[in-house]
């Protein structure tokens, strides 16, 4: 019995709903931009209350806009890779991030709407 | 031995269902409450659009032009395009990673539900506006950069997505004003009829062959309104009139009701769906979508009430010959009283203008005021907005009010 039990915890923490259960998108208005400690610190609301966020960018993580496809022939929309430094607060991003210990981690963050 | 016969499904179903609940994404993890997303339907709830929106209906024509449609389109591409994707699904590249998804636009029934006045809003306000707010949306407002016109074409734009291809008011989607019908069903049908024409089987009885009966929405002759004479209510007239009621001399089954109220007050009913059944009273009369702008009569602030106001307004009360119906003294009993008929050939008594309690649209000044720059449209009160000043409609105003014990106390606590 207590066998079986233990099978089936570990069967749990190894499947892959238990990998992605502390990944979350969030999206805000950007307040401050730190590009030396390569922060971000977003105005997020959610359930009526607004605060701030600290978000801190993975190394090697990706800031980018989308911009439309010049290329003949192309139509929808392509990346831009910018550097954190080029967000200005107002500016609208999303960004998943993940908890590690007591940080908001993101490998990625998408500019929503520039201001 | 019992226990551990079924200990072991227990520990099965306990463990799927914590699987179950971290398998889904949680809201913004960062959220210290832990909020779930609203990624379904129900983040995107066609809540009624407030009363600042509530009469900012889309003109008809602007649905199915190709102009309009084509400026749409040209700035969906460069606006929104990059969220709502290309097709409309919800699925542009800024999009896909928020926590509350753009709504798929393709979705028929979805787009179907949503009223004009909401989409405006929506458009206008973005994400700022509650309860969108609240559930993290990253709308952007746009009514700061794009003009009213353009946010018509968008919309329009927005609306070949679903497929649709006539304008979007309620006669071609009776869908969007379902709740505001089921409300009517439940409290206004007996009075105004299935058809809001005024006829229900109740209403008739209020006041048996005399005025006032109850309102048939399909006319355009509504009494209580602040916009000037001719016009339909504005829909914070109507939502006046839904929170407090009419009150009248009353009649056989009136005599009960607070007040006097031929008409009760539904100040009860929560305040989204006294919207909603506004909604549905609105889309029985279509001249609502066809009117372009509502204007409203603006009601200066209230002067003092002084001795020569009202020795002033008493004076005008005879030169406007207010007293050929209300009479010398204010009874309602002037020499035009027996005769006085509404626009429907029932005879209609001349409001007594000593018991302020029963004023149909309200006794406080600014009332008063309303009432008489507006007339009461479909009765013999006329408009005097044209003949009267504003410093002239309070003196007529206060005089009125002095009639009264009631008045003259409405009247010193401006």
């Amino acid at each position: 019995m207590k066998k079986l039990a233990l099978t089936m915890a570990l069967l749990f923490l190894g499947s892959p709903a238990a990998a992605v259960a502390d990944e979350a998108p969030i999206s805000g208005t950007v307040k401050a931009v730190d590009a030396g400690a390569q922060t971000l610190t977003l105005n997020v609301t959610a359930k009526g209350k607004t605060r701030e966020v600290v978000v801190h960018m993975k190394p090697g993580a990706k800031v980018v806009k989308f911009a439309r496809a010049t290329e003949p022939g192309k139509s929808g929309f392509v990346e831009q890779e910018v550097s954190l430094g080029d967000l200005k607060p107002g500016w609208i991003v999303s960004a998943t991030t993940k908890h590690e210990g007591d940080k908001e981690v993101a490998d990625a963050v998408k500019v929503v709407m520039e201001k | 031995m019992r226990l551990r016969y079924w200990s072991l499904p227990a520990l099965a179903v306990a463990l799927t269902t914590l699987g179950v609940w971290a398998g889904v994404p949680s809201g913004t993890r960062a959220d210290p409450n832990g909020e779930p997303h609203d990624d379904a339907k129900g983040g995107h709830a066609h809540v009624p659009a407030p009363l600042e929106y509530a009469d900012r209906h889309v003109p008809l024509s602007a649905w199915t032009d190709a102009a309009t449609i084509a400026r749409g389109k040209e700035i969906y591409t460069t606006k929104c395009a990059v969220c709502h994707g290309d097709a409309g699904d919800g699925k542009g590249p800024a999009g896909v990673a928020l926590p509350l998804k753009p709504p798929d636009l393709r979705d028929k029934s979805g787009i179907a539900e949503m009223r004009d006045n909401y989409w405006f809003w929506r458009v206008s306000e973005g994400g700022q506006a509650e309860p969108f707010k609240s559930k993290g949306s990253a709308m952007p407002p746009w009514k700061g950069e794009l003009s009213v016109e353009d946010r018509w074409a968008v919309m329009a734009y927005q609306h070949t997505f679903s497929g649709h291809n006539g304008p979007h008011v309620p006669s071609e989607h009776p869908e969007s004003v379902r709740v505001g019908r089921d409300i009517y069903a439940m409290a206004c049908l007996m009075c105004h009829g299935a058809d809001g024409k005024g006829d229900g089987s109740v209403g008739g009885t209020l006041s048996p062959r005399r005025a006032p009966q109850p309102r048939d929405f399909t006319s355009n002759a509504f009494k209580l309104r602040s916009t000037p004479s001719g016009q339909l209510p504005s829909t914070a007239d109507l939502y006046r009139t839904v929170s407090e009621g009419i009150r009248a001399a009353g009649g056989p089954l009136t005599f009960g009701l607070r007040g006097y109220r031929i008409m009760p007050s539904f100040r009860h009913m929560p305040e989204e769906q006294r919207l909603e059944v506004i909604e549905y009273v609105k889309s029985l009369n279509p001249k609502f979508w066809e009117q372009r702008e509502i204007k409203t009569v603006a009601i200066p602030p209230a002067p003092p009430a002084t001795p020569e106001r009202i020795a002033r307004g008493k004076q005008l009360y005879a030169d406007a010959e207010c007293l050929a119906c209300h009479g010398a003294t204010g009874r309602g009993d002037g020499p035009s009283a027996p005769t006085l008929k509404d626009q429907s050939g029932l005879r209609i008594a001349a409001t007594d203008l000593r018991q302020p309690a029963r004023f149909k649209n309200g006794a406080r000044p600014e009332d008063l005021y309303r009432t008489l720059v507006t007339g009461l449209a479909g009765t013999p009160m006329p408009s005097y907005g044209d003949s009267l000043g504003p410093d002239q409609a309070w003196d007529l105003v206060y005089y009125v009010l002095s009639l009264s014990g009631d008045g003259r106390r409405a009247a010193e606590a401006r």
